[in-house]
């Protein structure tokens, strides 16, 4: 095993170095982003391949997670929740994830919306039964809504009190743009998968032509994989409330909420792994499946790809 | 009642899956078929081909292999380069008319004469060449709003240069619904003709009733020196998508060439008009052989144009494409136009049946033959004039067909045949000319074999 | 003096090429971009290789030379691509 250097520059949020394991041109290479243990699979490649590989996703996942996330102060997201009301010009990769927002949240019917943040502060989904005040809730509703704010390409006005959260999308996302730069330069006969804290996806079955084999949490055991998938190529994504949720008079309150009234969807699945051509697709399906609740099935049936509920 | 709700709720749940896969392929920037194989960055994606023409009654016959690759590169950007070389052999008509006698015609380079039979149109047949041409073309974004394309182009035959560099710059609307497009390109040709270029309604020089010295002076007396074109085109172009199955393009094209136009292998008849046993028939000059003038065309062109192009996909993935083309210069002619291909498309091939539907004005300075009287005795009353038939009063009419086979994204191999026949019109003429067939129609097929890769 | 009734003098030629360009322009301009287009993830149909507006440049480019060399007129599309001695 070895450690792989990353300038201070590459690394503002202080993560452990990235970590190589494996021999023989079948390696692992492991760090962390994005609150998530993040491995980047090689098969049929030199050592000095999967490094670089190792160092580049790192670097990548790290950036992105710099870029989108909401905790890092001054960075564009920052910047837009505290613009009040001013307009922010943003650069070309926030305005393609902006887009996507916003088709997103039409093709959801506004089921989908990156600007809901704002209800976590009523809801803390520990497992205990604190509920929140529906005054509390209808407060914060006056702050969600994608309708409510002005996206004209590239500058994005945000009324003051409202905020952006890119957590429906930016991990899946990085996978794929990790992938992406990895397939650019993966050599003859090389086969990589991205595997972001159960977020996945890979340019190809293993060098020897067999599938990856990939274990999927269930959610009654909260550990230990039991169902194991085989991937032969494209992606896989998970939508899932496995540790977060409120248990009150026997009902569960999944953390999906619904913009529209604040409150969860209701007969929300446990979990909907959802496998397409690519990382964000998954995703986006499967967080469109949960926001469905009872009909998550019916709707994923309809798409034509492979999915698992559990309820 | 049932059965309603539920074609309801899929009606409205399948656009969903594929309108998000289009969505999240704009994200990532990959193709939205889904089909990574082709435009990847990194890759060359090849198209050769080869094209066999063969014109009816021992006319034009050419064979010309084409390979064009296109390199894509991050971002958006590629590169192309092409290379294409035709060899034709076969004869095309000189200009001048079919007589009751038979004709003896001077080669261009002067070494020479062919003959043509009574009643037979004049072929100039010492016309083969091999023509190799090259061409790249850089096309990249410049930010979300602009893109452009540079192009340079080359050619050479054993008497033609050509060459040409052109640019040209994109500007996107209404998320890129709307593609505003300007471009300029400009072109210098070197013309170096066989035996040199002819002066303009000179007498072309027959090496009958006179000694070969007599002949040579003759004909040197009658060259020019070698010459050159310039041209400039410049385009302004919209393209518009109209709905989900329908993308249309309106361009707009101005060309001006200005230098040596003419074709300096084509000649005009001058029939006597003189009333006698000869009306209608070659005048017959001091040397006693008949007259006949080298082509003048003017030395510069502007042509304009109007092209609309509209592609339709129909509800079972058929697609229709229809295009007009309006033209019109100041020589004096306008023409029309009009193309349509439907492309069946069935699982892994297609077949696509084409027809295409063209007519010409005849050029102000066309004539098909000059009479004595505007010959006037080597001093000609007009300054150009010109007999080439494609410059005439011409109706073509195309049909044709390709299939294609795609093996997978990458490859695909086809083929496609074509049938063109044209008819012209104009000045029937008069005495014994008027019986010749001063018309006859072009009739050419041509097929080709391509493979892409 | 042609035969063919088909076509007039230059000048109504040049009254109805005006004519045309007017009534195109205006049909371009009056369509304006605001109820055409499509949103962009209604480009699906449209990004299928065969709904290029040129879908074989090399096609196009072999018939471009074949017609320049047989009759009067040329280019359109785009440009002229190139000249030759054959016309």
């Amino acid at each position: 095993m070895n450690t792989i250097a990353v300038s201070a520059e590459d690394n503002p949020a202080g993560h452990p170095l990235p970590r190589l394991l494996g021999g023989q041109s079948s390696w692992q290479g492991r760090f962390e982003a994005m609150a998530s243990p993040c491995e980047i699979l090689a098969d049929g490649v030199t050592r000095e391949y999967a490094e670089r590989a190792l160092a580049y996703a790192a670097k990548e996942a790290w950036r992105l997670e710099q870029k989108f996330s909401r905790y890092v102060s001054g960075n564009p997201v920052d910047r837009i929740n505290r613009s009040r009301g001013e307009p922010v010009t943003v650069d070309e990769e926030m305005a393609l994830m902006l887009d996507y927002a916003a088709q997103c949240h039409d093709l959801s019917d506004g089921r989908f919306d990156i600007t809901s943040g704002v209800l976590r502060r009523a809801w803390r989904f520990d497992g205990s039964d604190n509920l929140p005040e529906h005054e509390h809730t209808s407060a914060l509703l006056k702050l969600v809504g994608w309708n409510r704010l002005s996206w004209q390409g590239p500058q994005l006005t945000l009324p003051a009190g409202m905020e952006i959260d890119f957590g429906g999308i930016g991990k899946e996302y990085a996978v794929d743009r990790v992938l992406l730069g990895l397939k650019r330069s993966l050599p003859e006969g090389g086969s990589v998968l991205v595997n972001f804290g159960g977020d996945l996806a890979c340019s190809g079955p293993r060098t020897n032509g067999k599938a990856w084999i990939v274990g999927m949490e269930d959610h009654q055991k909260l550990s230990d994989s039991s169902e194991t998938l085989s991937l032969h190529g494209g992606a896989l994504a998970t939508s899932g409330d496995s540790r977060r949720y409120l248990l009150k008079n026997g009902v569960r309150y999944s953390h999906i909420l619904d913009p529209h009234t604040g409150w969860p969807v209701p007969d929300a699945p446990h979990s909907v792994t959802v496998a397409a051509p690519t990382c964000t697709l998954a995703g986006m399906l499967a967080t469109f499946a949960m926001l469905q609740g009872a009909e998550a099935e019916r709707f994923l049936e309809q798409q034509d790809v492979q999915f698992w509920v559990q309820r | 009642m049932q059965l309603n709700n539920n074609s309801n709720s899929s009606s409205k749940s399948r656009p969903v899956g594929r309108a998000l896969a289009a969505a999240t392929c704009a994200l990532l920037g990959v193709q939205a078929t889904g089909s990574l194989a082709k435009g990847q960055p990194g890759e060359w994606d090849v198209e050769t081909a080869l094209l066999v023409y063969s014109e009816a009654d021992d006319r034009v016959q050419a064979a010309e292999p084409v390979i064009s690759a296109t390199r894509n590169f991050d971002g958006e950007r590629k590169l192309n380069l092409k290379l294409v070389a035709d060899t034709l052999t076969g004869a095309s008509p000189s200009g001048a008319t079919p007589s009751e006698l038979p004709q003896t015609f001077t080669t261009p380079s002067g070494n020479g004469s062919y003959q043509i039979a009574p009643r037979e149109a004049p072929l100039d047949d010492t016309f083969k060449d091999t023509r190799v041409a090259i061409s790249t073309n850089w096309e990249a974004p410049i930010n979300r709003d602009y893109a452009y394309s540079l192009g340079a182009y080359g050619s050479r035959e054993y008497d033609y240069i050509s060459t040409a560099v052109n640019g040209t710059l994109s500007r996107y609307l209404d998320n890129k619904n709307t593609t505003l497009t300007g471009g300029l390109s400009l072109g210098l040709d070197l013309v170096d003709p066989v035996g040199g270029a002819p002066v303009g309604l000179s007498r072309m020089p027959l090496s009958n009733n006179k000694s070969q010295a007599d002949f040579d002076q003759e004909f040197a007396a009658t060259r020019e020196s070698d010459d050159s074109k310039t041209v400039i085109d410049a385009l302004f172009g919209v393209t518009q998508v109209i709905n989900r199955q329908m993308l249309m393009q309106f361009t707009y094209g101005l060309s001006y060439s200005s230098g040596y136009l003419t074709d300096p292998y084509k000649i005009l008849s001058v029939i006597d008009d003189a009333s006698g046993a000869n009306y209608g028939g070659n005048l017959i000059g001091d040397d006693g052989n008949p007259v006949y003038l080298y082509e003048q065309r003017p030395d510069t062109r502007l042509k304009q144009s109007l092209y609309w192009q509209t592609k339709y996909m129909l509800g079972n993935g058929d697609i229709v494409d229809g295009s007009y083309r309006f033209m019109i210069d100041d020589w004096g002619i306008t023409s029309h136009t009009l193309d349509l291909k439907y492309r069946w498309r069935l699982g892994k091939s297609y077949l696509e049946p084409h027809v295409r539907y063209y007519l010409q004005s005849e050029a102000d300075f066309y004539k098909r033959y000059l009479t004595a009287s505007e010959y006037n005795a080597g001093a000609p009353v007009m300054t150009e004039a010109s007999a080439d038939y494609r410059l005439g009063e011409m109706t073509g009419l195309t049909f044709g067909a390709k299939w294609g086979y795609r093996f997978d994204d990458d490859r695909e191999l086809a083929v496609r045949a074509e049938y063109l026949t044209q008819t012209n019109d104009g000045d029937q003429g008069f005495g014994s000319l008027a019986s010749q067939d001063l018309y006859p129609d072009t009739n050419a097929m041509w097929l080709q074999l391509s493979y892409s890769f | 003096m042609p035969d063919s009734h088909l076509f007039y003098r230059s000048r109504r030629q040049t009254r109805n090429a005006l004519t045309l360009a007017t009534f195109l322009t205006a049909t371009v301009l009056t369509a304006g971009c605001s109820n055409l287009g499509v949103k962009p993830w209604e480009r699906d149909l449209l990004a299928d290789p065969d709904m290029q507006l040129t879908v074989s440049g090399v096609d196009a480019g072999l018939d471009d030379h074949i017609y320049f060399s047989k009759e009067a007129s040329s280019g359109g599309r785009g440009f002229g691509g190139g000249g030759c001695g054959c016309n």
